[in-house]
């Protein structure tokens, strides 16, 4: 059994992503509060979920040196980006409801699968501008240049739209291979 | 999923065990999840079991009766008038949250009450896993019972479906055999048609609220809508026969969703809209402009308020 952990930073579709998870084969589900201090984290992956603010990531950051393959969603992506040395900064177009991304790295192991475009509902303000060193850009829409990211070295991962949603269309696909990178 | 057949067993003794012969209230409200909350307590301990369901002078056309109806077989429901209550409650109220917490109040008030009467110590509550979740979220304060359990202090609290999602939780209604006017309800939210009046809540545009919601149900049956309604959004200018009038301005709405998170405005066909528009600015008066709501979800929600 793979066991992920949902980190909580408050998102409206948190509990879709536990759904999602704990519907799959092979795999075990919990979820948590980001502020569980890290020591007590015990997974083989994490999902840092969506969320209203920065402010409120709890632990999220010191997550990332966990050393644990990682997924993040929409503020979760914005996070890894702001941690790490890329930069976020307010879109001219806000993201909302339906999308088409393009995937620009068809080998990435998380997103690489839905190439070459996929439908997406998204739901953010801000986005993420510059990624950090050693991330690779994997998706981008013409709204919004960083759609995804990813580093394989160290197993971080980012989207920007919520593949936890009924409206996405391949959003499964996206937690099957992000299983897959954590078993 | 969950497996419903050891799901309704396992609910059932453990509702048993924890009312043991006390009694226990439910604040019924007609959608899927408070109707299979007490359909499982019911079947558990019968009569020991009081729903009790409010009508707010907020509900959608026919509502309460057919509440009534269904829940005809439980000897100890409660329906209770309450209509003239909650609009005093919400007179002069424009404010959404202040809205939500008004109607939050009363019935609370309303469940004090009847808790009192029957000297209920335990509390039934058909909270499923989103609501665990939702409720620490900042998008909306949708629960009208939220506060309570604080305020009448019961000595247990049950929530058999606390682990279930929506979809689950209208299997096991099929499952127990409720009717398919609840197993497959439209989502209605708490504040009943409150939500769907912007600004001051009277009975008047309650009344034009619920009689265009009816028009838009029936109307848009055959488009299978997850939810679909109607809204009093405002005052525009119109002109009926030879005489101006400054009437409501209805917003028609109607999404597909799986589950409310996100949704989808539906392609309607502009005879369909048309017809929606004739029905409804022509037989209620006081409408004078029909609008439909082409939006998704996000950003905006599903209701207006």
């Amino acid at each position: 059994m793979t066991h992920i952990l949902v980190v909580d930073n408050h998102g409206q579709f948190t509990h879709l992503e536990h759904r999602l998870l704990r519907d799959m084969d092979g795999v075990t589900v919990d979820l948590t509060d980001n502020t569980t201090p890290p020591a007590d984290i015990d997974a083989d992956g994490l999902v840092l979920s969506g969320g209203p603010t920065m402010a409120d990531i709890g632990h999220c950051r010191e997550y990332l040196t966990l050393d644990v393959p990682i997924l993040g969603v929409c503020l979760g992506h914005q996070l890894i980006a702001d941690e790490l040395g890329g930069r976020i900064e307010a879109g001219d177009y806000g993201g909302y409801a339906d999308v088409t991304v393009s995937i620009s790295d068809a080998d990435d192991p998380l997103v690489g699968s839905l190439a070459p475009d996929t439908r997406v509902w998204a739901s953010h303000a801000d986005e993420v501008v510059a990624v950090p060193d050693g991330f690779t850009i994997t998706a981008e829409s013409d709204i919004c240049g960083v759609e995804a990211m990813g580093d394989t070295d160290r197993d971080l991962y980012g989207v920007q739209w919520h593949p936890e949603v009924a409206h996405t269309e391949e959003g499964e696909a996206v937690f099957e291979n992000f299983v897959a990178i954590c078993e | 999923m969950v497996d419903v057949d050891s799901f309704v067993e396992d609910a059932r003794a453990e509702i048993s065990e924890a009312l043991g012969d006390e009694t226990a209230i439910i604040a019924l409200s007609g959608g899927v999840d408070s109707s299979t909350a007490a359909a499982l307590a019911y079947e558990a301990v019968g009569d020991q079991l009081v729903p009790v369901y409010v009508d707010t002078g907020l509900m959608r056309k026919g509502e309460t009766d057919e509440i009534r109806e269904v829940f005809d077989y439980m000897d100890s429901l409660r329906v209770v008038d309450a209509s003239d209550r909650f609009f005093d409650e919400l007179a002069g109220v424009t404010d959404p949250e202040e809205k939500r917490h008004a109607i939050g109040e009363q019935f609370i008030r309303e469940f004090e009450t009847v808790a009192e009467e029957v000297d209920a110590t335990q509390l039934v509550q058909g909270t499923i896993y989103p609501d665990r979740i939702e409720s620490e979220g900042t998008i909306k304060s949708h629960h009208n019972v939220g506060g309570l359990p604080e305020r009448v202090g019961f000595e247990g609290i049950v929530e058999p479906m606390r682990d279930l999602y929506k979809d689950e939780v209208r299997e096991v209604a099929r499952h127990l055999g409720l009717e398919e006017i609840i197993s497959e309800r439209m989502p209605f939210p708490g504040p009943g048609l409150a939500v769907r009046v912007i600004g001051e809540v009277t009975p008047e545009k309650v009344a034009v609220c619920r009689e265009a919601t009816h028009i838009v149900e029936d109307e848009l049956e055959a488009y299978e809508p997850w939810q679909a309604f109607a809204a009093v959004l405002g005052r525009a200018t119109g002109v009926k026969g030879d005489n101006r009038v400054h009437g409501h301005v209805v917003a028609v709405r109607s999404v597909e969703s799986r589950d409310g998170m996100t949704a989808r405005a539906q392609e309607l066909e502009w005879e369909t809209l048309q017809r929606l528009q004739s029905r409804i600015a022509g037989t209620i008066d006081e409408v004078s402009r029909v609008v439909y709501d082409v939006t998704h979800k996000p950003p905006a929600t599903i209701e207006y308020e």
